[in-house]
């Protein structure tokens, strides 16, 4: 595989992060990051990113929200069986 | 043992599957378990695709009345829940499309112009200490809400609700192509967002290396020796 660039490098940053890609890629990736500082913190810090993104577990159905949504369903329940 | 769940309460290892059936052959309440298993991630999506939370709200209500009246269109040839996700995205992508301007707007953002990282310190340990947990979801939310509507719809269904690139694409109604270039723009643009609050602080000395990572090292020698006097 040619020598990449930065700009090859960052192209593939999903395939990293996900797992994907060949052992071949993932090589060239970790070859051009042993000496790209920058390419080796903007990929270790998304992984970190994904990662936060799912610890916190944003945006939670508000309560208030949650209670209007079940009146809703309530009267159509009520009301109507599914078509089936 | 005798079963004290309520009704339509689903046991532990009761599938979606199971708890339409139950629906369909009359036992209506069993339709609010599977509200309550999946009412989180249809809010998110309708909050994905609109940016604000009435209009998700209602995007919500009408992807679970429609869920509701056409479970029997359920082929079970995908899982419940992308099934599910695929009526709440059409909601609220229908709501989007029927406010004036709001697509052409949104998407005309979309550029073929690479987006650069300008972000490239290492980040502090342990961003939960620092911030707690609280304070670092309101930070990763305000995150999301920023990103353009095409860049959050990306995010949140493959690495929120963690959809596989396929699923997201097809519930989108995009290329997986596409998906998968919007994505790793999103990716980039949270992760510099991000890096705002949680990136540590360099020293004089770091900055200037490593602005010369950038410029070459040629150059950054010249201007250490500059500093230097």
């Amino acid at each position: 595989m040619k020598m990449m660039d930065c700009r090859d490098v960052l192209a593939n940053l999903s395939c990293y992060v996900d797992g994907d890609g060949s052992t071949e890629l993932r090589n060239a990736l970790e070859g051009h990051m042993a000496h790209c500082r920058p390419c080796r913190v903007v990929f270790d810090t998304t992984e970190k990113t994904l990662r936060i993104v799912l610890d916190v577990e944003p945006f939670g159905v508000p309560l208030s929200v949650s209670a209007r949504l079940y009146t809703k369903l309530e009267k159509l329940l009520a009301e109507e069986s599914p078509v089936s | 043992m005798i079963d004290q769940r309520k009704s339509g309460e689903p046991g532990p290892e009761e599938d979606d599957f199971a708890l339409a059936d139950r629906v369909l052959k009359g036992e209506r309440r069993a339709f609010e378990a599977l509200v309550r298993r999946h009412e989180r991630r249809v809010f998110r999506v309708t909050l994905a695709v609109l940016g604000n939370f009435e209009d998700a709200e209602e995007a919500m209500q009408d992807a679970f009345v429609k869920a509701y009246r056409n479970l029997g269109q359920f082929r079970r040839e995908s899982r419940f829940t992308t099934w599910l996700t695929r009526i709440a995205i059409n909601e609220a992508l229908q709501k989007r499309e029927s406010r004036k301007n709001y697509v052409s707007l949104d998407e005309s953002r979309e550029t073929e112009r690479e987006f650069i990282p300008r972000r490239t310190e290492t980040w502090r340990a342990d961003p939960e200490k620092l911030y707690g947990k609280q304070e670092l979801r309101q930070i990763v939310e305000t995150a999301i809400h920023g990103l353009p509507a095409i860049y959050r719809e990306a995010f949140v269904l493959r690495d929120v609700e963690e959809m596989s690139a396929e699923e997201a694409a097809e519930a989108i109604g995009i290329t997986v192509g596409a998906l998968k270039s919007r994505l790793l723009r999103a990716r980039l643009m949270m992760r510099e967002t991000l890096a705002a609050s949680l990136e540590e602080r360099p020293t004089f000395g770091k900055k200037i290396l490593h602005t010369a990572e950038g410029i070459g090292i040629s150059v950054a020698l010249r201007v250490m020796r500059a500093v230097r006097g």
